[in-house]
């Protein structure tokens, strides 16, 4: 009820047009931040109750440990490198733009940082245009490439303080087992850093997989 | 410039004259029967059932003859759909090694009433009845062990069956607005 008289709306329409079809003509329910599941499509009905009706969808939310369950309704602070990303491939040494996009259902990205040897040592990058709330937010870095192995990752923080973690700091908050460590989900939206590493012919590859 | 700027004007009050606009004499107040009929989402309470009622043997039945099977399997399981029937597994096991199975795992029979009245069967969804609901949540439950073959369910029992995992989820967080949604997490 809280999230529902903070800053969730019905939309009627997007981008100067009404709400297209597929995105849920007449009205669609807004509830910015939270996973899309809340964002009810082709609104017929709103009724408020006094307890959780844990009907239908939200019964999926359901969870045994109580810090997982906290982590499964507003989405996490994220970003991602686009350039270079996996399957691209890079001409060689030299001068490169690293860009890519954060989020977080937090509210506005605050920060972001780069890493490109690996996560050892982190560099702010430049936010492109205004960081709005629950917006994507593009962000660039100036980066010179010596030509060996590396892997290159961001890392978001949102204006609530919240940071994107790794995988492995993920596994270690929920005592995951290091033979587990690459299969486990990371609960809620999977929020963590997306590694990429670059090979020294240029190709960049997905570092998790 | 000039023009500019009485454009700008016009288009201000012409917005605000819309906004102000007299009804435009379309829709009407829905009927009372007509919110009831939409009003289909059942609380733990079972304030919301319809009535009617339904065992377990009418709904072998029903989940034959409404095609259930063709995506669940003939046995709760081993189709293409989600499983409907907890894992065969020794007693004591853990209830959540059980599996992610509706009519086992929810808190309320409600639960499983509301999920087959809103959404099943996939397609067809509100073309049972509620006889037809009470009969295959009762044959869910009793496939499930949570009650015996001949009880019937009705707007009145449905609610006071207790389900086997009812205190077992972790209390759901409050939201507040600009705080982080785990204190700590990950570090």
């Amino acid at each position: 009820m809280a999230k529902a008289m903070d800053d969730s709306f019905v939309a009627y329409g997007m981008n100067g047009e009404p709400v297209r079809p597929q995105q849920g003509f007449p009205l669609r329910l807004m509830v910015p931040g939270f996973e899309g599941i809340f964002h009810t499509k082709y609104l017929r009905r709103i009724k408020a109750v006094d307890t959780y009706y844990t009907n239908y969808n939200e019964y999926g939310h359901l969870r045994q440990d109580a810090k997982d369950a906290a982590l499964g309704y507003q989405i996490g602070p994220k970003s991602v490198i686009t350039y270079p990303s996996g399957g691209q491939q890079l001409a060689g040494k030299g001068f490169y733009e690293i860009r890519g996009l954060a989020w977080s259902g937090g509210g506005a990205v605050r920060k972001v940082e780069v890493s490109t040897d690996g996560g050892k040592n982190w560099k702010p990058a430049e936010i492109r245009g205004t960081a709005y709330r629950m917006a994507h937010t593009k962000f660039t870095y100036n980066w010179n490439w010596d030509g060996n192995e590396t892997e290159i990752l961001s890392r978001c923080t949102d204006e609530i303080g919240q940071v994107q973690p790794t995988r492995a700091q993920v596994a270690k908050f929920f005592n995951v087992p290091a033979d587990h460590e690459h299969s486990f989900n990371v609960p809620g939206n999977d929020n963590s850093i997306q590694p990429w590493r670059i090979a020294r012919d240029g190709s960049v590859h997905n570092a998790i997989a | 410039m000039r023009l500019l700027r009485i454009l700008a004007i016009v288009l201000l009050v012409g917005g605000v004259a819309i906004a102000q606009s007299p009804p435009l004499g379309v829709g009407r107040t829905p009927t009372p029967e007509e919110i009831r009929a939409w009003d289909i989402s059942i609380s733990p309470t079972g304030t919301e059932l319809p009535p009617g009622h339904g065992s377990a043997k009418e709904g072998a039945q029903v989940y034959r003859t409404k095609g259930c099977a063709g995506c669940h399997g003939a046995n709760l399981t081993g189709g293409r759909a989600p499983v409907l029937v907890k894992a065969d597994k020794p007693a004591g096991t853990d209830p959540w090694a059980l599996g992610r199975v509706l009519p086992w795992r929810a808190p309320y029979a409600t639960i499983v009433w509301d999920y087959l009245n809103r959404g099943m069967p996939l397609n067809r969804e509100g073309t049972l009845t509620a006889d037809e609901v009470y009969a295959l949540t009762a044959f869910l439950l009793f496939k499930n062990g949570v009650i015996a073959e001949d009880e019937v369910l009705d707007a009145q029992s449905l609610p006071k069956v207790k389900m086997p995992m009812r205190d077992a989820p972790a209390p759901i967080p409050e939201w507040k607005h600009g705080t982080p949604r785990l204190k700590g997490y990950p570090y």
